[in-house]
């Protein structure tokens, strides 16, 4: 063994120097010394014994991945590279997430304000919160997909049944992941999102004691506080991302072992080659693989960060409140389905029907034994595959908000152009175009662009919320003629083409107050004549919401996403 | 594969790029958030203040324009906070009320502590979660931000209007001999008197202060060589002086009174109120 100096004595410092850099960096990619990293970039033949294997056989992060791909499966068709995208969204979330935990405590007294510091103190936490979000919703819809693909091109057949299991399993932890995150800015969409979840574990059909307990262990305390914002943000950062990462290793040991399986048509019927693959089809890891899955990795880390910075952004609406309920509650939009099923049939059953469901997938490719994994030969279970996906549309749309209970015709209009919680157009108004005084909806302001485009919004929402029967002289516009239904109660009903609840030749105005000095006092104003009786009002309501000159709702209306 | 190493390098220094432009802007986007964070929490004020505060302080802070759930003016029985000796301070930035009140900490703590914790004896019941109250901390700080957003330049360079007040109740009559008691009844509305003393004639029954619907004989029996007017004169303009010895709910709390001592300066701007509530109170 030759010291370093010894080395130096015998070929002069450069050389001696260059040896040792090549050690080195042998070491470090446990086979490739610099000629070999550099004619693996090159796109070189490797030499004999291929030392780009070594790094697969020696080296620890490498030794889980394939140290070659039948070229087949290296085209965009038939993995769409989905199952990567999850892989790298579980990473991206695991990053991004562990530089917010820097800035959050899981405690109902400062979790809110920590939301704020996030996005007020801390450089670039924005952006860091907004791609955490983004990239949840991105994992979410990557893992989706690929169980899709995953089923369209049979790689769920023999011998894939058990990869299939876990697959299962890890969009169940996948969703859970997403929702656990969901509570954590104890706001109020976190604080009754949960709670709508809650009280359908609750209503699971078990004995009581046993709802009572599941209940107790996941808000740890009769009501949610405290104690279950703690327990969810250990199942976020603790709890969830550990049986992600066994489930996922033991599902991608499987892909492994049994091979990545090939295009469909490419085999004969009930053969499966993909763990033989001859030479000349092999492409290797290194360079090939590992170059295409490092120029993926840029592009979504790209698509991420510009859709954070300019087109996506987290809402963060009011502190928690358990005593004031938004007027519409809804799920996020991966368990929207689940919101529309609650419409089609009661709690319980609902509740119960989803984890056989769950177990219904996960046994699936044990029941269903067909040999051949071409379309052709599926035509049964692709129907039903494509019968079940537009069941699932059809019940996200149901679960839309589209579809959620109606409050009173003028809470509806209110809440489309004044919204309880987040910003809207006329919110969005910058402050100098909040000119005082009273507006009616659709009125054209001079040199105001801004509130003139938010009386247009406020005039079309009027338009679905309202119907025509004499006319208003207070208010004369062009509604749809009103239909009329005599309720069993002998009180009448007024409808439109979009609603059978509406408002019959409504008065409706906006009243723009000074308050304080930079803060302005907006008011919706609706009355209502009862069309049977003149001096009766059936509405004579007013909306209140404040803009203060600072709360930059302008900035927040910026984003794609929201509903300016 | 050439192709992917230059997609992916072009990516990458592009992202990099973006990351660039995001820290440049970094700085002017937290102050704006910062901005943000304040404005909001002063309009999540402005609507707790509207619900709750309202009904005792005025619709504008100015403790009138009090009304009960009916929509029917009623008496204020808070203190006004969009109000100079409250908000406005010195150099030192010590408001006249925290002077007053012997408060050694700051503006904000102040009020945050009366919101928080309310005041004895007066209907300015406890908010705070944390002392028994329905609020949480956050709500008390909205409101906090709400209130102190009435200070302004406005506010605070008003000219304060004194007015010398005669001694005695007789000077006073001397000055203003015209008492309207009828417009003394709906002063004794707006000023917030009924709030706590409820309405004389029994429609409104007191609430935390005395009960004065026989003030017009018992006043001369306080205070030895008073007349029942000099009583009520002085007990306005110094609710410390005296000390009435029944409140509804118990002996009444004091020194220091539960009542404002600021009529004096309030009625500065037209004395000729004093003289009407007096005749209102007194039946003359």
């Amino acid at each position: 063994m030759t010291t370093f100096v010894d080395q130096v004595r015998e070929m002069g410092l450069k050389q001696a120097a260059i040896a040792k850099a090549d050690e080195a960096v042998e070491r470090i990619t446990a086979g490739m010394n610099i000629s070999d990293v550099r004619g693996a970039l090159r796109g070189d033949e490797p030499r004999r014994p291929n030392p780009r294997l070594r790094p697969h056989a020696d080296g620890f992060w490498l030794h889980i991945r394939p140290s070659f791909y039948h070229t087949e499966i290296t085209h965009i068709y038939p993995t769409f590279r989905l199952g990567w995208l999850s892989t790298f969204m579980f990473v991206w979330e695991t990053i991004t997430g562990i530089i917010l935990m820097i800035f959050y405590t899981p405690s109902p007294f400062i979790a809110y304000n920590n939301m704020w510091n996030i996005l007020a103190n801390v450089p670039l936490g924005q952006l860091m919160r907004n791609m955490h979000r983004l990239g949840a919703e991105v994992m979410v819809l990557a893992v989706a997909l690929h169980m899709l693909r995953t089923f369209i091109t049979g790689s769920y057949k023999k011998p894939r049944q058990f990869t299939w299991a876990t697959g299962m399993i890890l969009l169940v932890l996948t969703l859970l992941l997403s929702f656990s995150g969901y509570l954590l800015p104890w706001d109020q969409l976190a604080y009754w999102a949960l709670t709508v979840f809650l009280s359908g574990a609750e209503a699971a059909p078990a004995p009581a004691v046993v709802n009572e307990n599941v209940l107790l262990i996941l808000q740890g305390a009769p009501s949610l506080g405290a104690g279950g914002l703690l327990r969810w943000y250990l199942f976020h950062v603790l709890l969830m991302p550990l049986l992600l990462a066994v489930f996922f290793f033991v599902h991608y040991y499987k892909v492994v072992l049994h091979g990545f399986s090939l295009p469909p048509g490419r085999e004969e019927i009930g053969e499966d080659t993909a763990k033989r693959v001859p030479r000349n089809e092999r492409t290797y890891f290194i360079p090939d693989i590992l170059t295409s899955e490092l120029m993926w990795s840029a592009l979504a880390t790209l698509f991420l960060v510009a859709g954070a910075l300019w087109f996506w952004d987290a809402p963060l609406e009011h502190h928690a409140d358990p005593i004031v309920t938004p007027l519409h509650v809804v799920a996020p939009w991966y368990l929207s389905w689940s919101q529309g099923w609650l419409k089609l049939a009661d709690k319980t059953i609902v509740v119960g029907f989803i984890p056989l469901l769950m177990i219904a997938f996960i046994v699936m490719p044990y029941f269903e034994v067909g040999k051949s994994r071409r379309y052709a030969d599926r035509r049964v279970g692709l129907s039903v595959a494509f019968l079940f996906m537009a069941v699932m549309l059809v019940s996200n749309w149901m679960g839309s908000p589209e579809f959620r209970v109606a409050s009173s015709a003028e809470q509806e209009v209110s809440q489309e152009i004044l919204p309880q919680e987040g910003p809207s157009i006329l919110l969005g108004v910058p402050y100098e175009y909040m000119s005082l005084g009273t507006y009616l909806p659709g009125e054209e302001i001079e040199n105001n662009p801004h509130l003139t485009e938010a009386l247009e919004e406020f005039q079309a929402a009027m338009f679905r919320h309202s119907c025509y029967l004499v006319g208003n002289p207070r208010l004369p516009r062009e509604w749809d003629e009103c239909t009329v239904q005599t309720l069993a109660s002998g009180d009448k009903r007024y409808g439109n083409f979009f609603k059978d609840s509406v408002m019959p030749d409504p008065y409706a105005e906006l009243q723009i107050e000074q308050m304080q000095p930079n803060l302005l006092r907006l008011t919706l104003h609706y009355e209502v004549t009862n069309p049977e009786n003149p001096d009766e009002l059936l509405v004579n309501t007013d909306w209140v919401s404040y803009r203060h000159a600072d709360s930059n709702y302008e900035e927040e209306c910026r984003f794609a996403n929201k509903n300016c | 594969m050439q192709v992917k190493v230059v997609i992916g390098t072009i990516t990458f220094m592009l992202t990099m790029m973006i990351m660039g432009f995001a820290a440049l802007r970094e700085p002017a986007r937290l102050e704006k958030f910062s901005h943000a964070f304040e404005g909001r929490s002063i309009e999540s004020g402005a609507r707790i203040y509207a619900g709750n505060c309202a009904t005792c302080h005025g619709v504008s802070g100015k403790g009138e324009e009090c009304y009960d759930t009916g929509g029917n003016q009623i008496g204020c029985r808070g203190l006004p906070l969009n109000y100079a000796p409250l908000l406005c301070g010195d150099n030192s930035d010590r408001t006249a009320r925290m002077n007053a009140m012997n408060w050694a900490s700051t503006k904000d703590a102040f009020i945050e502590s009366v919101v928080a914790a309310g005041r004895a004896g007066t209907a300015m019941p406890v908010w705070s979660a944390q002392f028994g109250g329905p609020m949480r901390e956050d709500e008390i700080k909205n409101t906090v931000a709400f209130i102190l957003n009435w200070e302004s330049d406005d506010l605070c360079s008003e000219p304060v209007v004194t007015f010398d007040w005669p001694a005695t109740a007789q000077g006073l009559v001397d000055e203003f001999p015209d008492g309207d008691a009828a417009n003394g009844e709906a002063l004794f509305v707006s000023y917030g008197c009924s709030g706590c003393h409820g309405v004389p004639d029994g429609s409104i029954p007191a609430a935390v202060g005395p009960d004065l619907s026989n003030i017009a004989v018992d006043g001369a029996t306080r205070v030895d060589g008073y007349s029942a007017a000099m009583y009520v004169y002085e007990s306005i303009l110094d609710p410390n002086a005296f000390i009435a010895e029944e409140c509804p709910t118990g002996p009444c709390l004091g020194p220091p009174s539960a009542m404002l001592a600021n009529f004096g300066e309030r009625m500065a701007e037209n004395p000729q109120d004093m003289a009407d509530i007096l005749a209102y109170l007194l039946g003359e």
